[in-house]
């Protein structure tokens, strides 16, 4: 039985994990259609930074603030100089654009930091391990999980009780009537782009110290989120939480009874949803 | 335009010619690249029927590549003695029926629902020839032993030797490469055109875009069965990289660095990315990095390809004067 619920936390926390990189993802996709594969080079970034911070400035409290805002203005720099100018091109246009862009950014970083896992240590303060349900358990992961709830509601609250929120949802909606009321669409999609960039970059950083950095962990969860994305719907904040969270526990589930169809069971879900209801669990529009 | 054709016929006959007598003035080094590059051309313009003529961008295009793949090892390691061009045609049909099969669920959608879709095809294909190893070895892969191809008249090839194995896969490439602007000059591949201009109008006008889709779609997938199946063949060699991501995304950026708006472009493109590659890798170990900065560039700025910057007017340019024309 303990099992079972340290297995439980352990799928929250990627679940966890997986929401913060995935809401950018989803959002920019609902505000411009644009799937972003580049996004999972931002996670990439967020965690490779965090290493170069806790190594030479000793403190990675710093690099959770430092990250997110160096990876944020790359985000917006991409948007502004390549992404915009593709757009007239269409879909496919923008798909290769973003493509081309997480493999130069992937080996960039292959270049700065080599091919090799990087480890980050645990910062000392949330080094050890707590009781829990007879056994122990790491504090950093709690702190994963405590930290991604906060982050969320801080986006809930942002998305659901500010004007710019407002006008955000709105723009997943309907992006030409918003832009016909007068607002700046492509103003409001750059800083959509660059906070969801940031976002990733975030996840990157607290996922550090937990999963090990290396250069494909950008395409591991690139994958992943397209399940998330598809699967929750396009453009649905819902629904990338809610089956960001069913695929942490399937996975997480999945390694301990069926290993061996583990990997199998997630891209057969995705194609069932595809399939069976095109706009995803929680997704309204095509 | 009569100097257009000839333009193009002695150029294609120049073409033809260096392809012919391609062992015989390189070394046994290059005759290997150019076998290779000819497989993966032909992959390319599989791929192309689908980005250039249909708008359908599949992400996992190489489900099809690696399903003919694995037949043809499949088939070599458990029937002695199969004849290889018997072989070639099952793992072009599997190859067929695997798109028909994916197809079936993936070209009611577009865009990236489209790209999406066919990718979790293909990561679930990859997915089972890694954890099914009774069947497929799993990552370790599969050798195979190259077949000896009996030919009436000629005695029998041993596809040992590297240069009949050039000759075989030219005849072949070169065949269903035909096949497939043949097949694009018939009712059907215009049909496919006109969706991919407006869809919408097309199937007002009658057409069937499901049917028709569909058709281009499983044609696509027998033909990237055969650049499978000689790729096995090739390397000798079978494992779960025939179908994973970087495959899938390797066509996509032949397809597009060549120019999906013409048919030879990812062919100039897959000759462009082995050549590029052969050429960096001895140079640098972080090729990639410059393939994927070729790659942003042509999607910036040349969005035509390589191929649209060798535009007639552009060539005509260069021989005939301001005044003449």
């Amino acid at each position: 039985m303990d099992t079972y619920i340290i297995q439980a936390i352990h799928g929250l926390v990627y679940g966890m994990l997986l929401f913060l990189v995935s809401s950018g993802l989803t959002l920019v996709f609902g505000m411009m259609g644009v799937l972003n594969l580049a996004h999972a080079a931002f996670y990439m970034l967020g965690a490779y930074f965090a290493y170069t911070i806790t190594v030479h400035l000793g403190n990675f409290w710093l690099s959770l603030i430092l990250a997110p805002l160096i990876v944020g203005t790359v985000g917006i720099g991409i948007e502004h100089f390549t992404l915009r100018k593709v757009h007239k091109s269409g879909h496919v246009a923008e798909l290769l654009l973003t493509f081309g862009l997480f493999y130069v950014f992937g080996e960039l970083v292959r270049i700065i930091w080599g091919s090799n896992p990087l480890r980050i240590p645990v910062p000392a303060l949330l080094a050890g391990e707590i009781p829990l349900m007879g056994t122990t358990y790491p504090i950093y992961r709690t702190f994963i999980l405590g930290f991604s709830f906060l982050i969320l509601i801080g986006m809930a609250l942002l998305l659901l009780r500010t004007r710019i929120g407002i006008i955000i949802r709105a723009a997943v909606s309907d992006a030409d009537m918003v832009d016909v009321l007068g607002t700046n669409v492509p103003r409001v999609f750059m800083g959509v782009f660059g906070g969801g960039a940031a976002l990733a970059a975030l996840a990157g950083v607290i996922a550090a110290p937990f999963l090990s950095t290396y250069p494909g962990m950008g395409l591991d969860v690139l994958l992943d989120c397209f399940v998330v994305i598809v699967v929750g719907g396009f453009g649905s904040l819902l629904g990338a939480f809610v089956t960001s969270l069913m695929l942490g526990e399937l996975q997480s589930f999945g390694v301990l009874w069926i290993p061996r169809l583990a990997l199998v069971f997630q891209f057969l879900l995705m194609a069932v949803v595809l399939i069976v209801r095109p706009t995803g669990l929680f997704g309204e529009k095509q | 335009m009569n100097r257009r054709r000839a333009l193009k016929i002695v150029g294609g006959g120049i073409a033809s010619l260096f392809l012919l007598l391609l062992p015989v003035l390189l070394p046994e080094v290059d005759v290997h690249l150019a076998t290779e590059i000819l497989i993966f051309a032909l992959f390319a313009v599989s791929f192309n029927l689908l980005l250039g003529y249909c708008g359908l961008l599949p992400f996992g295009h190489a489900a099809c590549f690696g399903v003919g793949a694995y037949a043809t090892a499949l088939i070599f390691k458990h029937i002695t003695g199969m004849p290889f061009l018997i072989t070639l045609l099952i793992s072009a049909l599997s190859g067929f029926v695997g798109a028909l099969i994916i197809g079936f669920f993936c070209v009611r959608l577009s865009g990236s629902y489209f790209a999406l879709i066919s990718l979790a095809f293909q990561m679930f294909l990859y997915a089972v020839a890694l954890k099914w190893r009774d069947v497929t070895n799993g990552d370790d892969g599969m050798g195979v032993t190259r077949p000896d191809l009996y030919l009436p008249g000629l005695g029998t090839l041993s596809l040992m030797n590297i240069q009949y194995l050039y000759y075989v896969t030219l005849v072949i490439v070169a065949l269903a490469i035909l096949a497939c602007y043949l097949f694009l000059k018939t009712p059907l591949g215009h049909a496919a055109v006109s969706m991919r201009e407006n869809v919408i109008r097309a199937s007002f006008l009658g057409y069937n875009v499901f049917l028709t889709r569909l058709a281009i779609f499983s044609f696509s997938g027998f033909l990237a069965g055969i650049s499978g199946a000689l790729f096995v063949v090739f390397e000798e060699f079978v494992a779960t990289t025939v179908m994973d991501v970087h495959m899938s995304f390797t066509v996509i950026l032949m397809a597009t660095i060549g120019g999906t708006g013409h048919f030879l472009g990812p062919v100039l493109g897959a000759v462009f990315l082995m050549v590029f590659q052969d050429w960096i890798s001895s140079l640098t170990k972080h090729w990639w990095l410059f393939m994927g900065i070729v790659f942003v560039m042509v999607v910036l700025y040349a969005e035509g390809g390589l191929i649209g910057l060798f535009k007639w007017e552009k060539i005509r340019a260069l021989f005939v004067s301001e005044k003449e024309s």
